[in-house]
């Protein structure tokens, strides 16, 4: 008889999956900041947002207002996410066949849902540049528009709330980053925002 | 019933002032009156357990290897089983309560021994020239050491240890904890079948899930002669199951137990859970599936029709399931669907789904395709039971809009600036 536990079922680890951080795109605008996680080639790469807190995935839902195809060899897809705060600008490319098809097969206009990483870019110029390299995007209704708004307003307060007790390392590494920023002003773009919804 | 359990309270607190501790009577009262109002444990067992949990808190004694094994003398005194501790050289009286195959040459028997404060697993080295001992007997075993053996206390029996037979016919009644309550080593439980699994090993008879109102855990049976399965939804006494840890989680082998059925019910509540959040990503291996008809297997087939038991299957049965993440900004959760609950989140039943898969060209993957525009992306919550990990989710709903929720978040915002 076999007592032995090393034969039973290998189950997953303790892998623990980036979790998709929801930000409006007046937010993600005002980053400047990302970081690695750790030494290795393949250590996750962070986003610091404003309001003290790190995100190498995103959820978004907004409207998807424009799209286009580039490259020659290379084909990708570039688009323009609107949410009520601002525009959030997504990419799918041939290292993500699964994304670039979808976004390719969705008409403009159209409410979707992105799950991508956010990335920072600085252009030639100085200035900044955050795009989201897509994962999934898919078409959803203006319900889940307007639960993602609530859901993202949530969220915006609660880090805003964390900034202002200033204990996380996250947000002295944010109030050391983003010395002028005011974390109030985000206040007032989820209030915006959720006043754009019309019951 | 109202027991009184200031007495067994005093002598809790009593045990533990002397190596000095000072524990609040009433702490420890509630504790037990919560272990025998609650859970239904023996007031002998839930005085033992409190004990041990104490004992845990303080770190008495030595709960590491603290005299090495290679002492002998010192601490030989007759101690009760429940007292065993890795590295000790010990004395107990017991009843072999299991006698199980040897794993290796080098032994001569091995079991469970127990008494009434406890059981521990035993291994007579077959250079001990130890009496064999039969099941159902009293013993005196003097001078036994007690190791550790994957994180399990075990009775060694060496050259040196005496056996004696005691003669007596004392019964032994086991009384059960609370499956919340199980620790490594032997373990008695009172529980119901809540779920039998796919047997992911050939030499698995039956893997599952048994649970009480306290919680939930995985148990193994493993192919042996005399074995049976356990009846899915029977409630059962299962005395002196091996509880084995493994990648931080326990588990019940139930090779050793005794094991008796009830008749009735027995409430479930723990592992109960519901998680919120979008579904951020649906897994291959969703949609409709293949699996394998083959009774008690029911494994997922591959695209060939291919088992990885019974081989090639070509009069497999379809089934959905959607497997994937579902975040909450916070914290991603492993989902895994069961077919109930894809089809009224996707709105496509099996019939459908087998309709489009059989008519497509696209085949199975169309009805992924269309499942996972049909979800992704999506707010939803899900209730199930959360397993190694992973939410088997048997009920679910999209989120609503509530304007009440937009209001009270207005005037957070609105609020201080």
């Amino acid at each position: 008889m076999s007592t032995n536990p090393r034969d039973m079922p290998k189950r997953e680890g303790a892998f623990e999956r980036e979790p998709a951080r929801r930000v409006f795109a007046a937010e993600l605008r005002e980053c400047r900041y990302q970081f690695k996680d750790g030494e290795d080639e393949k250590s996750p790469t962070f986003v610091l947002l404003p309001t003290g807190e790190r995100s190498n995935r995103i959820f978004i839902v907004g409207t998807l207002t424009e799209k286009t195809r580039q490259g020659d060899q290379n084909i990708f897809y570039r688009g323009r996410v609107v949410d009520p705060t601002g525009t959030f600008f997504v990419m799918a490319g041939s290292y993500q066949p699964e994304a670039m098809q979808q976004l390719a097969k969705i008409e403009t206009p159209a409410f979707v849902a992105v799950i991508g990483k956010p990335s920072l870019y600085q252009k030639p110029d100085g200035s900044f540049m955050n795009s989201v390299r897509v994962e999934s995007i898919t078409v959803v209704d203006k319900d889940t528009r307007d639960l993602w708004v609530l859901d993202t307003a949530t969220h915006t307060l609660d880090r805003i709330d964390a900034y202002n007790n200033g204990t996380d390392p996250d947000v002295i590494k944010a109030k050391e980053q983003y010395p002028g920023m005011d974390p109030a002003v985000f206040r007032r773009t989820a209030y915006d925002a959720l006043a754009q919804i019309k019951i | 019933m109202n027991m009184d359990y200031s007495e067994t309270a005093e002598r809790i607190s009593r045990k533990f002032s002397k190596s000095g501790q000072a524990i609040d009577i009433k702490k420890i009262e509630s504790k037990l009156r919560r272990l025998v109002d609650e859970f239904g444990v023996q007031p002998q067992e839930a005085e033992r357990s409190v004990t041990n949990e104490l004992n845990k808190e303080f770190n008495i004694p030595g709960t590491g290897p603290g005299s090495s094994s290679g002492k002998a003398g010192g601490t030989n005194e007759q101690k009760k089983i429940a007292d065993a501790v890795p590295g000790e050289w010990i004395t107990i009286v017991g009843k072999v309560v299991a006698l199980s195959t040897p794993a290796s040459p080098s032994i001569a028997q091995s079991g469970i021994i127990a008494d009434d404060s406890g059981a521990i697993r035993f291994v007579a080295w077959a250079k001990s020239n130890a009496p064999a001992m039969a099941e159902g007997a009293w013993y005196r075993i003097e001078s036994a050491v007690v190791d550790e053996f994957k994180g399990i206390a075990n009775l060694k029996i060496h050259s040196g240890t005496s056996v004696k037979e005691l003669g007596t016919e004392e019964s032994l009644i086991p009384s059960a904890v609370p499956v919340r309550d199980l620790h490594t080593g032997i373990g008695c439980v009172r529980a119901k079948v809540v779920q039998e699994w796919d047997a992911s090993h050939e030499r698995m008879l039956q893997a599952g899930l048994l649970g009480d109102e306290s919680g939930t855990i995985k148990f193994v049976i493993w192919k042996e002669p005399g074995k049976e399965k356990l009846a899915v939804g029977g409630v059962y006494n299962i005395f002196y199951a091996q509880v084995d840890e493994f990648n931080g989680r326990l588990s019940l082998n139930l090779n050793t137990a005794t094991i008796m059925q009830e008749d009735g019910d027995l409430p479930v509540s723990g592992g109960e859970s519901i998680v919120k959040g979008s579904i951020v990503h649906i897994a291959p291996g969703s949609g409709i599936i293949k699996r394998c008809p083959v009774e008690g297997c029911n494994r997922a087939l591959s695209r060939q029709n291919y088992c990885p038991i019974h081989e090639i299957q070509p009069k497999f049965v379809y089934d959905l399931r959607i497997k994937g993440w579902l975040d909450d900004g916070e914290k991603t959760h492993n989902i895994l669907l069961q077919r109930d609950a894809v089809e009224s989140l996707t709105g496509i039943s099996l019939d459908a789904a087998r309709e489009i898969a059989e008519n497509n060209p696209l085949g199975m993957d169309e009805v992924f395709i269309r499942m996972r525009d049909a979800v992704l992306g999506r707010y939803i919550t899900c209730h199930g039971r959360e397993i190694d990990g992973r939410v088997l989710v048997n009920k679910c709903e999209r989120l609503n809009f509530e304007s009440s929720e937009h209001a009270a978040l207005l005037n957070r915002a609105g609020g201080v600036s």
